[in-house]
């Protein structure tokens, strides 16, 4: 009983404090210049196609981080200014049920399979880049940050987080893995003779998350089904396994 | 109708939400609590068998504009740059080259799957 009602204070007063950060003359000045330079982004993503290279998201990092640096505000001060934005990633995580469920269908027909080769992507990537990371002496933050590259990055987050990594930087491990394997995907698939679009799906999904799956989007439809079944799982997976065995 | 529609669809994705981290909370789960709330959801919506309509228009504009979400978090990343720069080549590495690799090896793997999966019919 006493817990359940700390459980509840706890979350009011996070609540609060979004409230009352977002209210403040910095909150709303700051949430208009990021959603602003958003806007342009978006228009910039659209008309290049979505070229990985131009990501909505590292155009207006890139734009906010500019202001920042003349109106003389820190990293940690503007966190506090757009908190309403990190919190809505909490609600956006589990938005992510809704393509889950419009995939149920191909989930269990390709059955088995289909997540065996989620898994496979799932285990292969962190490892892969938890070793390089190892091997280079890096520090025990930067090393659990690497296991959570591939998964969508609010889970990653969360997840970076619960085992030991740093947030931050896990939502710039993710997206830069999403772009770098968005751009890698056609000459990669060419060169191994991966024409199935179930397969490119399945790949691009699980190992480069939301960037890898607009990518599979513009391929072809099966690819974009396939790629948010792969994200999804993947996400699901990993957030489930890495906490429960680290 | 359809703003409420969206309004509606909305708050059952953050009642998920806030269920998920309650639940976090009370239970000590070493889990996300929007993963729980994820989960919460979709079976929710595996339970009705209908399509998700409500859900579906309030999940829209999160998913699509996700992207704007994550500029505080990568801002942050100005706070470890050190970090970051002691480790550059490593980092470098293990993003470029570990990722290719990853993926194709999953899609070479997904492809020897997949076949005998959809051969028998």
């Amino acid at each position: 009983m006493l817990r359940a009602e700390l459980a509840i204070k706890h979350i009011i007063s996070r609540f609060s404090d979004v409230v009352s950060s977002t209210a403040s003359v910095n909150g709303v000045l700051w949430l208009a210049v990021t959603l602003a330079f958003y806007a342009v982004a978006l228009k910039i993503f659209r008309a290049s196609k979505g070229h990985p290279l131009v990501h909505p998201l590292s155009i207006t990092t890139l734009a906010v981080a500019a202001v920042m640096w003349f109106a003389d505000i820190s990293a940690a001060q503007y966190r506090e200014f757009a908190l309403l934005l990190h919190w809505l990633l909490g609600p956006a995580t589990v938005a992510l049920a809704v393509p889950m469920y419009n995939q149920w269908q191909n989930i269990r027909q390709l059955g088995a399979p289909l997540i065996l080769s989620v898994m496979v992507g799932g285990a292969l990537a962190p490892l892969l880049a938890w070793g390089v990371i190892y091997l280079t002496n890096a520090p025990m933050a930067i090393q659990m940050t690497m296991l959570v590259k591939s998964i969508t990055s609010p889970l990653a987050m969360e997840t970076g987080a619960a085992i030991g990594g740093i947030p931050a930087l896990a939502a710039v491990f993710v997206i830069l893995t999403g772009i770098v394997g968005a751009l890698a995907a056609p000459l990669t698939y060419r060169l191994l003779n991966v024409t199935m679009p179930d397969a490119q799906g399945v790949a691009l999904g699980a190992v480069c998350h939301a960037v890898g799956t607009s990518k599979a989007l513009q391929m072809g439809e099966v690819q974009g089904a396939l790629a948010t079944v792969g994200l999804g799982l993947n996400g699901i997976l990993t957030a489930v396994v890495l906490p429960v065995i680290l | 109708m359809h703003v409420t529609s969206t309004l509606t669809g909305w708050l059952i994705i953050v009642g998920c939400y806030l269920v998920g981290e309650f639940l976090v909370l009370v239970t000590d789960l070493p889990l996300p609590g929007a993963l729980i709330g994820l989960l919460l959801l979709l079976g929710g919506l595996l339970l009705r068998q209908r399509p998700p309509e409500t859900v579906g228009r309030g999940a829209q504009p999160l998913l699509s504009h996700m992207s704007v979400l994550f500029v505080p978090a990568v801002i942050g990343v100005g706070l470890f740059w050190a970090e970051v720069c002691e480790n550059a080549l490593g980092i470098a590495l293990a993003l470029v080259a570990t990722t290719i690799v990853a993926l194709g090896a999953t899609a070479w793997f997904a492809q020897r799957l997949l076949i005998k999966a959809k051969r028998p019919d």
